[in-house]
């Protein structure tokens, strides 16, 4: 049988586009031949780690397993969309590189799209939810801490908590001041 | 291999083109992992994203009834949806993973190692279903699998879960995002006690003989849970690197006995 294509119409990072597609064709391949959004990565392609996660609709998705004609009509966020017209770098991108929440990078365009997603979700996350909302990402080097601190510290500071940003320690967890000791 | 999309625009038009050569595809999790077989086996998907009327959640006589394109994190969200079907949907430890997933698609998928299938067998939810010629029928979760295994085709259009009713469950993995060894669930039904698992590589069972032993004598030991699972003959249980067969046999036997503990306001 004959592969079938489609066209797709849609907005990646602000701009319309139009594209023809196989329908076979998964949206993170789309966006990394089609477009060279290589911030889009190809980990597992099995939905499992993460790295391919796209914002589509105000919503985190593993693109290697959602179907780039199911795009059409979608308004889609890659980490290339965060970046400022003169290049600056985004907050959330910018506390990565403060807290070193990056060693190889492999993992990092897919965690900070779900980071977005959530830092500017107005809500304030416990730290066992902000855990569990960053659950679908797989991380080979750095042990987790750096990035849950750095994706905490921006969500404080969206929610214009700055004081309590600061006082996050290297474990993640916020310090207080010590109790005054009873006499 | 799949080489055509069908996007169809209404669950007639989705149930009847479906053939031996179609496949359903919902939030395509496990239609577009790299590998499924469901792809490699059809020639055309069917895809159900643009179907209208299958993505409402609403109360209903019987329960609450889920449109099976409903998500998992639709369902997480939701606020009329029993918190034991949150709980099960709360498995899938992906949140991204969850914004696609759908309540169809878990159920149809029959995994062994299912999130929501022990569930749903537990509190023997009913499966809505079209058939490709037309057909409506409303069937338990149970008759589902028989005839999906049996090779009829049915779009699952919507599911209807009790409210109100005690479920407790438990899944064992490595790792939230690990595949499970077995997971469980057992409610309290007017009928009675009632208890389900998901056994990796082996299946999914409603454990019938189990719940008749309870209802005869609801305070068994643990010694006498373990003992039914470790000669239950009829469940063929295999080793494999999640376990040997004595070991699932062990947690199943545990499982269950705490399980009854906890139906019954006891401490585990
Ligand atoms: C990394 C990873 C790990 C996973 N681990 C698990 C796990 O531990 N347990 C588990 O249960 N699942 C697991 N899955 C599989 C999958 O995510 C879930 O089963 C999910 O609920 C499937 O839903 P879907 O909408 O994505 O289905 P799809 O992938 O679209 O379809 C799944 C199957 O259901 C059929 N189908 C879909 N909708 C319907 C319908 N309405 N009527 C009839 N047939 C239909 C399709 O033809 C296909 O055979 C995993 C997936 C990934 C990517
Ligand atoms: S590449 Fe998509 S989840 Fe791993
Ligand atoms: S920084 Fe290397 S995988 Fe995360």
């Amino acid at each position: 049988m004959d592969k079938q294509y489609k066209v797709v119409h849609c907005t990646i990072n602000g701009k319309k586009v139009e594209r023809i597609v196989d329908v076979r064709a998964s949206l993170t391949d789309m966006l990394r031949n089609d477009f060279r959004l290589t911030s889009v990565k190809k980990g597992c392609e099995v939905g499992e780690c993460g790295a391919c996660t796209v914002i589509i609709d105000g919503e985190g998705f593993n693109s290697c397993i959602y179907l780039a004609v199911w795009a059409e009509g979608k308004e889609i966020w890659t980490l290339e969309g965060l970046i400022g017209p003169g290049g600056e770098l985004s907050d959330i991108q910018q506390a990565f590189i403060d807290e070193g929440a990056i060693q190889c990078g492999f993992c990092t365009p897919g965690f900070i799209m779900t980071s977005w997603e959530i830092v500017n979700s107005g809500k304030e996350y416990t730290d066992d939810e902000l855990r569990k909302a960053l659950s679908g990402h797989l991380c080979r080097c750095t042990g987790y801490e750096n990035i849950f601190r750095a994706v905490k510290k921006t969500m404080l500071r969206h929610l214009g908590k700055f004081e309590e940003a600061e006082k996050v320690n290297s474990q993640g967890i916020t310090e207080y001041p010590e109790p005054m000791p009873f006499k | 291999m799949a080489t055509q999309l069908l996007m169809a625009k209404s669950p007639a038009e989705a149930a009847g083109s479906k053939t031996a050569s179609a496949a359903f595809i919902a939030g395509g999790t496990e239609v577009n992992r790299l590998g499924s077989e469901v792809p490699a086996q059809a020639e055309t998907l069917i895809s159900l994203k643009k179907c209208s009327g299958l993505g409402q959640i609403e109360k209903v006589e019987k329960g609450i009834k889920i449109g099976s394109m409903c998500t998992f994190q639709q369902i997480v969200e939701s606020e009329i949806v029993p918190d034991y079907l949150k709980e099960a949907a709360l498995f899938m430890a992906s949140r991204t993973k969850r914004n696609m997933a759908t309540i169809g698609g878990n159920i149809a998928a029959l995994r062994s190692d299912s999130y929501l299938l022990p569930t749903l067998f537990a509190v023997c939810a009913r499966v809505e279903v079209l058939t490709p010629d037309g057909k409506q029928d409303d069937i338990c979760v149970n008759s589902y699998k028989e005839a999906s295994e049996a090779g009829k085709d049915m779009l699952i259009t919507a599911v209807i879960v009790p409210d109100n009713v005690k479920v407790v469950s438990k899944r064992y993995s490595n790792t939230a995002q690990s595949h499970a060894v077995l997971t469980m669930s057992a409610a309290a039904l007017e009928k009675g006690f009632t208890l389900a698992g998901a056994i990796k590589n082996c299946g999914i069972y409603r454990f019938k003989g189990f719940e008749e032993m309870v209802r005869e004598n609801p305070d068994i030991s643990e010694e006498e849970a373990i003992a039914f699972f470790k000669g239950a003959d009829s469940l063929k249980i295999s080793e494999d690197m999640f376990g040997s067969e004595a070991y699932k046999r062990y947690l199943l036997g545990v499982t269950a006995y705490d399980f009854c503990r906890k139906l019954a306001g006891k401490e585990v």
